[in-house]
């Protein structure tokens, strides 16, 4: 085992193994450790990073004459050496098989379902007719945020979340409720960055209103299981539980102000 | 022994309940202010209610309810029948969950001391906590091994001990008693369906199924059987084969979601005409989850049917699907009529328009698009809407057959003309078990249908209705859209490029180590000449 490491082509291959076993399976642990959520590598990022490793180790071994020879012999033994003919043969059959293969499983018809784009937050429209009324959107903040009180507007938005919401959003808030499995796309979690944090009041009031059914055509309307909650909750419903949305998951809306903070006035 | 279980659970929940009651007054629940009080109050009062008392304002509309810590009855123990549970007891459900229920796993979403405060908090709801000693973890042992001996005696045993009773014959939730059940809240509740070890609350392994036998589901009617083992009736090995029999009932992994139902091509053989044909033993099986239909009006919280296992066939002229799904009768059955009828009252009221009165089915709809979608565009999957209907087979346990209609959103299907309809059914009810097989030429006459294609993925979804658990309308249990995929014969296309492959690799390798073995006839010599080199 020891002669075997010390030669250059057993480094070669034992570099080579942990660099693959390290791209495929263990760069997805790193992100964690600082706290960002992580996926597996595609496998062309995988291809990619073993042809620079591959492209490495051969600089390094033909960096040096000596080595570069040493590192040459064990497989021109295999090549030429009259006491080899089986690994040989081996050799000269199992590569191709193992090349035939794989072209095999590339272009055998795979049953796959088709790729679906979809954008998550489409543009929003400039008005929208609300339970008979035309809402403009543009600039609308949620008016609940400079009438009556605070605590009891967030605990009718609690109310109304925990009675229609909890299922697929979850009492985490985020999209894992029980009825989440059943749905895709999953629903949304309120706990990322990347959803209400983004979004103003007047963005998740129409979500909420107009639900799945009102997405326009990129946002893949016939997908969504959101309903459309204007036939089930008043103006005021929608925005207390926007209100408590983003109390809950501990984010601020983004504002419509030329000056920022003009929101923040209670 | 089963009923002294279920009397004896009942009188403890009465007992505990009365001190509660009597000790109400002085205080009531002590306020332990702090990070246990504030992590509770966020997020766990909306379902169990600011006081603990279960009655949050999303209860109702849940069932199970959610639980009542004041009544101090926990189902998932590692202590005794009738004990309090430990710290790590309620920790681990406040961890993982309760499965079959609302409860999340807040694993991930609260941090280690949020927690563990909330363990310290839920046992200020009650006053049974702290007064004696700790509660004390059973010692369980370890699980016997299992083979087949192991397996007919567990068998033997579940009929000794009447669990057939509640879960049925072969543990689908049948039972003759699982009509009648409650919890200690006198709610009408579920015999677990045995089949579904990855939903159980508790964990699925055989060590998790082998303590709720031995401590019970406290709150419950699953009794403890420890008094059993004690009185010598059987033996703490043959109990564990009980577990290890319970265990064998479901698959032994939980199933993936499968986004695509792929529909073997048959081409030797004959397309099967049953439904229990044994040729669909043969086939691969996709799990189809389903849940409550909660998006129109009325909606409906508590589905009984929660995943469907498709399989398909096809054999270039016709198309055969075959559905499977617990359901634990044959809908209308007079004796669950009363269970149908706590349901109703229930979880029906406070969503309007009442249920279909009189007797209601079981109901199986399998719904495609009207034409195979050439972009991304697609039917909404709720039954279509006026712009783009879907087309549907539609089945009920009371009609033999099955109907092709289209629909236009939910509630609004109508039949296809009759000289249109071209699906057959064949459908068998067993042990809790819905077997239907639906069959129809790939290509029809008809034009309000769907033609389908092979090899391409072709959207379907389900919707599942059982009709003794008041369901009928849009009180269902749906998916959204999955795809069916009906295979092509492999064109032998695919064989050409891996042989050229092979070729061109293989006579690479052959000229390399010829000139290998060439160039190192005539290096000898060279070698010899500059020895210096080498």
């Amino acid at each position: 085992m020891g002669k075997h490491l010390r030669h250059p082509l057993g480094q070669s291959v034992t570099v080579l193994v942990a660099a693959y076993l390290l791209i495929k399976f263990g760069i997805v642990y790193l992100p964690p450790l600082i706290g960002i959520a992580s996926a597996p590598l595609p496998s062309s990022v995988v291809l990619q990073y073993m042809i620079t490793v591959i492209v490495g180790l051969l600089l390094w071994v033909s960096d040096n004459e000596e080595r570069w020879a040493k590192f040459k012999q064990p497989m021109h033994r295999v090549m030429v050496d009259p006491e080899q003919k089986v690994a040989r043969a081996v050799l000269l059959l199992a590569t191709p098989l193992l090349v035939a293969f794989v072209t095999f499983d590339r272009v055998r018809p795979s049953v796959a379902a088709p790729v679906s784009f979809r954008s998550i937050h489409p543009a929003p429209p400039g008005q929208i007719d609300f339970q008979g009324r035309t809402l403009r959107l543009t600039g609308l903040e949620n008016p609940l945020r400079s009438r009556g009180s605070e605590d009891e507007h967030l605990e009718e938005g609690k109310r109304i979340y925990y009675q229609n919401c909890v299922a697929c959003h979850g009492d985490g808030l985020a999209g894992l409720g029980h009825y989440s499995q059943g749905f895709n796309p999953v629903p949304l979690s309120f706990q990322d960055v990347g959803t209400i944090a983004q979004l103003t009041e007047s963005v998740v009031f129409w979500r909420i209103a107009k639900g799945g059914p009102g997405l326009p055509n990129e946002g893949g309307p016939w997908n969504s299981a959101m309903p459309a909650w204007e036939d089930f909750l008043s103006e005021d419903d929608i925005w207390a539980v926007i209100m408590f949305l983003y109390e809950q998951a501990g984010h601020s809306p983004r504002t419509w102000g030329e000056e920022p903070g003009e929101e923040g006035g209670h | 022994m089963r009923i002294l279980g279920v009397v004896k659970g009942q009188l403890g929940a009465a007992a505990v309940l009365a001190l509660f009651l009597l000790g109400a007054g002085a205080g009531g629940v002590s306020g332990q202010e702090g990070l246990g009080k504030t992590t509770y109050d966020k997020w766990c009062s909306g379902c169990h209610g600011v006081d603990g008392d279960g009655r949050g304002v999303a209860a109702e509309y849940m069932l199970p309810r959610p639980r009542d810590f004041t009544l101090a009855l926990y189902q998932i123990r590692t202590t005794a029948s009738g004990e309090l549970p430990t710290d790590a007891d309620i920790r681990r459900i406040i961890d993982v969950g309760m499965p079959t229920t609302t409860m999340p796993g807040w694993e991930d979403l609260l941090s280690e001391a949020e927690r563990d405060a909330l363990v310290d908090y839920l046992k200020t709801f009650s006053r049974f906590f702290g007064q004696g000693d700790e509660p004390q973890a059973i010692d369980f042992g370890r699980a016997t091994k299992v083979s087949d001996a192991v397996l007919t005696e567990g068998r033997e045993q579940y009929q000794v001990m009447e669990c057939f009773k509640c879960h049925g014959e072969f543990g689908r939730g049948d039972g003759t008693s699982a009509t009648t059940l409650e919890d200690a809240g006198s709610f009408p509740i579920r015999a677990a369906d045995l089949t579904e070890n990855w939903k159980f609350n508790g964990g699925g392994s055989v060590e998790d199924i082998f303590r709720r036998l031995r401590t019970g589901l406290d709150g419950t009617p699953m009794p403890s059987y420890q008094d059993v083992v004690d009185a010598g009736v059987i033996t703490e090995e043959q109990l564990w084969s009980v577990a290890h029999y319970v265990r064998s009932l479901a698959p032994e992994d939980a199933p993936g979601i499968d986004e695509v139902i792929r529909a073997e091509l048959i081409q030797d053989a004959a397309l099967p005409t049953t439904a229990d044909d044994p040729a669909w033993d043969e086939v691969s099986v996709s799990y189809i989850p389903l849940v409550g239909q909660i998006i129109v009006s009325p909606r409906w919280f508590d589905p009984r049917v929660d995943g469907l296992w498709v399989q398909a066939m096809h054999d270039g002229q016709e198309l055969a699907m075959r559905i499977r799904w617990s359901d634990p009768s044959q809908s209308p059955d007079p004796d669950w009529a009363e269970w149908k009828a706590r349901i109703i009252d229930l979880m029906a009221p406070k969503e309007g328009d009442p249920p279909e009165a009189g007797p209601t089915p079981d109901r199986l709809v399998v719904q495609f698009p009207k034409e195979v979608p050439t972009g991304l565009e697609r039917p909404y999957f709720l039954m279509g809407d006026q712009r783009n209907p879907v087309y549907q087979w539609r089945w009920r346990s009371d009609q033999p057959g099955a109907v092709e209609a289209e629909a236009r959103g939910l509630g609004t299907a109508t039949p296809l003309p009759s000289a249109e309809q071209a699906v057959t059914a064949s459908a068998t009810f067993a042990d809790g078990q819905w077997t239907l097989m639906l069959r129809r030429p790939i290509t029809t006459e008809s034009v309000s249908d769907l033609d389908f294609t092979t090899g391409e993925a072709i959207p379907v979804a389900f919707f599942a209705w059982d009709g003794d658990n008041g369901e009928s309308g849009t009180r269902a249990a749906i998916s959204s859209w999955y795809f069916v995929f009906l295979e092509e014969p492999t064109p032998a296309t695919v064989f050409i490029a891996p042989l050229a492959a092979f070729a061109i690799t293989g006579g690479l390798g052959l000229l390399v180590v010829g000139r290998a073995r060439k160039r190192e006839q005539e290096g000898i010599v060279t070698e010899d000449e500059t020895p210096d080199e080498a």
